[in-house]
């Protein structure tokens, strides 16, 4: 590919051979699609991270990565990794791990689950900027167009969440990087292993494992469960491809990196994804979970709760009672992210509850419940 | 104390344009996230910070803000050695939505260029008008995704 400046290009472009009027019209976007292999936790995330520099600083529009993973199991950048996973299993199973660097929590990934990276600048028309929730809003349309396009109706879960019928099927996760650029990861469910998430992850979920894996089936599900057949990873990413077209009007260009890129990859897997510094950093001396069971009116309440710092990282609701897996989803999405504190507990609570969400039991209630978990947490 | 469009924002502090305060007592600032800020990113959860003697640029990114899963940038306001940082909010990162103006301060600037540097923060009319922008801005982009 030759690198010559675009001179219709508002950024000096690096991209295209000639003239181009790509930001004037705002139709090309490039798109690496590795359907040739699953790749390594450090080569793929090398690559995401490259996406919003050569955006900021090479010139490049926007960037989408689409690829799968080997069996890995990749945690957020601020996340404990030693209290979110069971290294040893990981070891013994022969699964990657690694850090990425947007937010959120732990996910596995795999050659059944399509990862995406996308490099943007924050100014990008289409790209809504009405706050973070915003900006996640604009890039769900997307997944949602995609699992449409597949026969699979869903919604946006602010403010992160794909979901279907009160499932999660996709999650985002962003970063700011270089100048006005913006990291995007999602995972996207195509099929998922529920046994190794079991095996190789500390959340409260894990704990319930001896209840069989309905746990996970009531709050996760996949492409394959919802239309009831197999479908190959390459038909869902033909998917996403046409959802981002739609949602920008823009067009891809199939494009691998340049040579400033692919030096900029080799970079972050020598200097970030292979250094034990980048996977162990962030320690929480206050990585915790705990359980909290109370007798209520409605039956027993059972809460499940792991924290990171003052934090709750993630909150399991089940027992006895009465309520809708769509209700005890929200509830629970309400709650993650939020301040362990119980005035923000009431107050996450009472903005999504309704009468009976949880038959006999109210907001104090459930508040009790959770704080009664946070009391009773043990170090991880 | 100013509201401005239902946001709080202290008259005696300085802004700068990626929601930065900025405390100016003697040659030490005080800097932490504006309300606004604290009320578009909601539950802040985790804070990066920097590393105090560490000298930053007015304009520079000196450390990470992630809510929920959006990690975001912290902006120097002032150019400066970093004297000290907030060690509760590394406990209770809440205290940035509760507390935003006092307990929830993140660091503290010993300034290099203060006189220069604070002409071009914002106080009074010039911050009303760029918080009203910014108000009207997020109301449209939320209107056109509905």
């Amino acid at each position: 590919m030759r690198l010559e400046p675009c001179t219709l290009h508002p950024f000096p472009c690096t991209v295209y051979p000639e003239p181009c009027t790509i930001f004037q019209t705002m139709t090309h976007w490039r798109l690496f699609r590795n359907t040739s292999r699953s790749v390594s936790t450090a080569e793929g995330l090398a690559v995401d991270d490259t996406l919003p520099q050569s955006v900021a600083t090479h010139g490049s529009p926007p960037i989408l990565h689409l690829y799968t993973f080997v069996p890995s199991v990749i945690v957020g950048k601020y996340q404990d990794i030693e209290s979110a996973l069971k290294l040893d299993r990981c070891k013994a199973r022969g699964i990657e791990y690694n850090r990425r660097s947007t937010g959120g929590g732990t996910v596995i990934m795999g050659p059944e689950i399509i990862a995406l990276g996308l490099g943007i600048n924050v100014d990008w028309p289409g790209l809504e900027r009405g706050g973070v929730g915003g900006v996640f809003e604009s890039l769900s349309r997307v997944f949602i167009r995609a699992l449409d396009a597949l026969g699979v109706p869903s919604q946006f879960q602010p403010k992160n969440d794909i979901q279907v019928s009160g499932k999660k099927i996709a999650g985002l996760s962003a970063a700011a990087e270089t100048g006005k650029s913006l990291l995007f990861h999602t995972s996207f469910l195509v099929d998922f292993d529920v046994e190794l998430m079991t095996d190789i992850m500390n959340t409260p979920l894990v704990k319930l494992s001896d209840k069989g894996y309905n746990c996970f089936s009531q709050r996760m599900t996949t492409v394959r469960e919802e239309i009831g057949k197999k479908i190959p990873v390459e038909t869902a990413m033909d998917a996403i491809r046409k959802g981002f077209e739609a949602e920008f009007g823009i067009q891809f260009k199939e494009d691998e990196p340049d040579a400033w890129e692919k030096e900029s990859i080799q970079a972050f897997i020598r200097d970030r994804y292979t250094k034990p510094g980048w996977i162990f950093s962030h320690k929480h001396p206050r990585s915790r979970m705990g359980v909290g069971r109370i007798k209520t009116r409605g039956g027993l309440l059972e809460i499940y709760l792991s924290l990171s710092g003052g934090s709750i990282e993630n909150v399991v609701i089940t027992g006895d009672f009465f309520s809708t897996t769509q209700d005890i989803n929200r509830i629970e999405n309400a709650l993650k992210w939020a301040s362990a504190r119980e005035e923000s507990i009431g107050e996450k609570l009472s903005q999504v509850w309704r009468e009976d969400m949880i038959y006999g039991v109210d907001v104090p209630t459930l508040t009790r419940a959770i704080l009664l978990a946070k009391e009773n947490q043990v170090r991880l | 104390m100013a509201d401005v469009k239902g946001y709080n924002m202290p008259d005696d502090l300085y802004y700068h344009k990626d929601h930065a305060w900025a405390r100016v007592d003697g040659t030490k600032v005080t800097v932490g996230m504006n309300d606004f800020f604290q009320k578009e990113a909601g539950d802040i959860v985790f804070i990066d910070l920097p590393d105090t003697e560490e000298e930053v640029s007015q304009g520079e990114v000196c450390g990470k803000i992630q809510s929920r899963k959006w990690i975001g940038k912290l902006v120097a306001p002032i150019s400066g050695e970093i004297i000290e940082t907030n060690e509760a909010i590394e406990d209770d990162t809440s205290l940035v939505n509760s507390d935003p103006y006092d307990k929830g301060w993140i660091l503290a600037i010993e300034a290099s260029n203060l006189d220069e540097e604070l002409g071009s923060l914002m106080k009074g009319d010039a911050l009303v008008a760029f918080i009203e922008a910014e108000v009207k801005r997020a109301e449209e982009e939320k209107a056109k995704a509905k």
